[in-house]
């Protein structure tokens, strides 16, 4: 006789159990996890002033000092996100509670952080930093923007290559530190995947869920819309934005958002298709319910599994973008970049192997940790797709 | 099926004009809008050298016009049928033949319609030698890969595949070109174009002679093609790999494979003749989506290894703000994906019989 076996474990929570299952998903999440260290820590981990030093008596942290407003509220964010996990409340609330916590981060901190306006770097190795009782560097002694002029340095040096400073990656071609360009790098493409999927994807939802709610004519015109926001090759699209708009991180965020919610919107409109002819649906329409609380409470959390899937892959497709348009040399001005530097690569007569090796492999992993991370959550949702489903040994 | 066609062919029209009016906005809401634009790179002419060509602009595009009305224009020259336009840039009577007309690059001062005919056969050589090669390879792979399912190669071809996924082009394009046609390390390849200058004098196959071992048009184009083409095709075989192995793997199990092997059918030919044109279609979608991402991978395989085709045009028209060209780009990338989904819908009716659009 066979016990039937009931389980109280929600959808949700199979999901993630399923998903965490896997070893390719671990180490996705790892690598991730480690590039959100990277990029909340990164003045404390790679910086030309020491942590903390003792002169005289009186101990002082230059790194905090120098802390930019920017640096500040990436740190107050990151630990208002922290908090906020801990809390037992549902997740939109949480999502709110965090959005508000980190504008209000963002009001105190630039009311109340004022960096020195010039940072010369040269002057963090003279006598006035050098000769003290002690003092604690940060691991990686370079700042992103220390050129090292005044250590002679004629950039694009092989790791080890110079006696005196090491450089554990080489330095670039203006001769900074690659290492610790390449931490400061992590912010920007983990701020473009995130920010620029989470546009794509409100666009999507809310195009496609009209879409697949409403159906005839509506459906009609917004699959014109989707078809050519397909058919346009993305990228190219992109470079005419960059060039004609300007290179700010922020307006590229916007653009792969705007131009990036079509695969969404299919999704979502397939799954409200299905959807809208259910019970529970017709019940919400007949109890006369606005038409945002049909469509976002109730119909989108049963259609909502399939987009996580998209949105991996969306995330793995952002970061790859800004780096294409950082490597031909339309991306951010000045500021680290993986695809920027990748591009110096082969810039210069020479080849430079470090150049090629470190940032284009950390594309490689982030975009490859993302993909790990979509396929468990495609194998736990569907196991018909799965590579290990039905494999009996 | 011919209406079909023709239906499709008449929906494509709302969609190209959707892609130029986007791309066209985008221009004209820039800052300047697209005069100021266009005329950014002429910052170290003369004031008055600057006016006329301002002037001539003026009469030529109508670029002191506000946006709706130069984007009508421009569709009206691009457009088979519409209205005659002189060479003052007023317009005559309506015509059903008076032909295509691109417009002037800014940039170079020719002719669109000419340098896209230049360019245009470069990348699609590129792409139509890259497809096949891609097919042959997923087919294979993922063939062997769903017959032995749970196998040490199946586990480690998914794996492998999902990580040749996850390379970006630039990289592999960067590391082939630093390690394998470099001074520095092997030199085996060329570092540019596609093919060499005196290949042009060459004859078409290789030959001997007595200077020795002369290398012929044909071979001298594959020797500059191997790395471009390695770096397109990688990402898509991964991706028609897994494809390939899940859609065989259905069929595999299907009443009629069961059949085929009951009646003494050869282990290969239950594969090949039955099982593998049961597998076809889904392969047969994703090559309409192929081409797309081809075309964007061209764009950075072309500026790595400096190759003339349209993907460096692009990038080129882009950064000269060069209106015409731009548009023009668009305009046929726009073309061929959607011919590109048209060939694969037809292929469809091929593979499947039961399938028809009628």
């Amino acid at each position: 006789m066979t016990k039937s076996v009931s389980s109280r474990e929600s959808f949700s929570a199979r999901i993630w159990r399923k998903t965490l299952a896997g070893v390719g998903v671990k180490f996705g999440l790892g690598w991730v996890g480690l590039l959100v260290f990277c990029a909340v820590f990164a003045p404390f981990l790679a910086n030309s002033m020491p942590l903390l030093m003792s002169k005289g008596g009186t101990i002082s942290a230059p790194v905090l000092e120098y802390l930019s407003v920017e640096d500040a509220w990436i740190l107050a964010s990151f630990f208002i996100a922290l908090a906020v996990f801990r809390l037992n409340i549902d997740g939109g609330k949480q999502i709110l509670l965090f959005l508000l916590g980190s504008a209000l981060a963002a009001l105190l901190v630039n009311s109340f952080v004022k960096p020195p306006v010039l940072v010369i770097y040269d002057d963090f190795r003279g006598p006035a930093y050098t000769q003290v009782d002690w003092k604690i560097m940060p691991p990686i002694p370079y700042a992103p923007v220390d050129y090292l002029r005044d250590l002679g340095s004629k950039g694009l040096e092989a790791p080890f290559a110079t006696e005196g400073h090491t450089h554990l990656m080489g330095t670039e071609e203006n001769g900074a530190d690659v290492l610790s360009r390449m931490i400061h790098a992590c912010r920007i493409s983990l701020s473009i995947g995130l920010i620029a999927s989470g546009i794509a994807l409100a666009i999507g939802i809310v195009i496609g869920g009209l879409m697949g709610y409403f159906s005839g004519v509506v459906d009609m015109l917004g699959m014109r819309l989707v078809e050519i926001f397909e058919d346009i090759p993305t990228l190219f699209l992109l470079l005419t934005f960059v060039a004609f708009f300007g290179r700010s991180l922020y307006m590229m965020m916007v653009i792969i958002g705007v131009t990036g919610w079509s695969g969404y919107a299919r999704y979502v409109r397939q799954e409200f298709l299905k959807l809208r002819k259910q019970d529970y649906v017709q019940a919400a329409v007949a109890s006369g319910l606005p038409l945002s609380s049909i469509l976002f409470r109730h119909m989108l959390p049963n259609g909502v599994a399939p987009l996580l899937v998209a949105v991996s892959f969306g995330v793995a497709g952002a970061i790859l973008s800004e780096a294409t348009l950082s490597f031909l040399g339309l991306g951010v001005v000045d500021a680290p970049s993986w695809g920027a530097m990748l591009d110096q690569a082969v810039k210069s007569s020479t080849f430079n192997w470090w150049m090629a090796v470190f940032p284009g492999g950390s594309i490689f992993m982030t975009v490859f940790a993302y993909n790990l991370i979509g396929e468990a959550f495609r194998d736990a949702i569907d196991p018909r797709l799965s590579d290990k489903a039905g494999v009996k040994s | 099926m011919l209406t079909y066609l023709l239906r499709r062919l008449l929906l494509m029209i709302p969609t190209l004009l959707g892609i130029t009016v986007l791309v066209f906005s985008v221009m004209a809401m820039s800052p300047g809008g697209i005069s100021a634009q266009t005329l950014i790179g002429g910052m170290d002419m003369k004031p008055q050298e600057k006016q006329a060509l301002l002037d001539y602009y003026n009469k030529r595009y109508g670029l002191d016009q506000p946006a709706p009305v130069q984007y009508l224009r421009w569709l009206n020259n691009v457009s088979p049928i519409g209205f005659v336009s002189d060479s003052q840039g007023q317009r005559g009577e309506f015509s059903f033949s008076k032909g295509m007309d691109l417009g002037t690059s800014f940039q170079y001062g020719r002719p669109v319609s000419d340098i896209l005919a230049e360019r245009i056969p470069i990348t699609l050589l590129l792409n139509l030698v890259t497809l096949p090669f891609t097919y042959i390879i997923a087919i294979m792979v993922g063939m062997k890969a769903a017959t032995q399912r749970g196998s040490a190669f199946d586990l480690g071809a998914g794996m492998s595949m999902l990580a040749l996924w996850s390379i970006p082009t630039m990289l592999a394009g960067v590391l082939l070109l630093g390690f394998f046609a470099n001074v520095q390390y092997f030199q085996w390849f060329p570092t540019a174009g596609i093919s060499s200058r005196e290949a042009q004098d060459m004859p078409f196959l290789p030959y001997w002679d007595e200077g020795g071992f002369v290398r012929g048009f044909l071979l001298d184009r594959i020797w500059h093609l191997i790395l471009p083409v390695i770096c397109l095709s990688y990402g898509g075989f991964a991706a028609l790999t897994k494809l390939t192995r899940t859609s065989i793997l259905e069929n595999l199990h299907a009443d009629y494979a069961r059949t085929a092997r009951a009646k003494g059918l050869a282990e290969n030919d239950v594969l090949w003749k039955h099982v593998f044109r049961n597998s076809l279609l889904p392969l047969i979608t994703v090559s309409a989506g192929l081409l797309p991402s081809l075309l964007a991978g061209s764009l950075i395989v072309e500026n790595i290894f400096s190759i003339n085709g349209m993907g460096q045009l692009a990038v080129e028209a882009v950064k000269g703000r060069d209106r015409e060209l731009v548009l023009s780009i668009t305009w046929i990338s726009g073309f061929l994906t959607l011919i590109g989904y048209l060939i694969a819908d037809f292929c469809y009716t091929l593979a499947d019989p039961r399938v028809s659009y009628d």
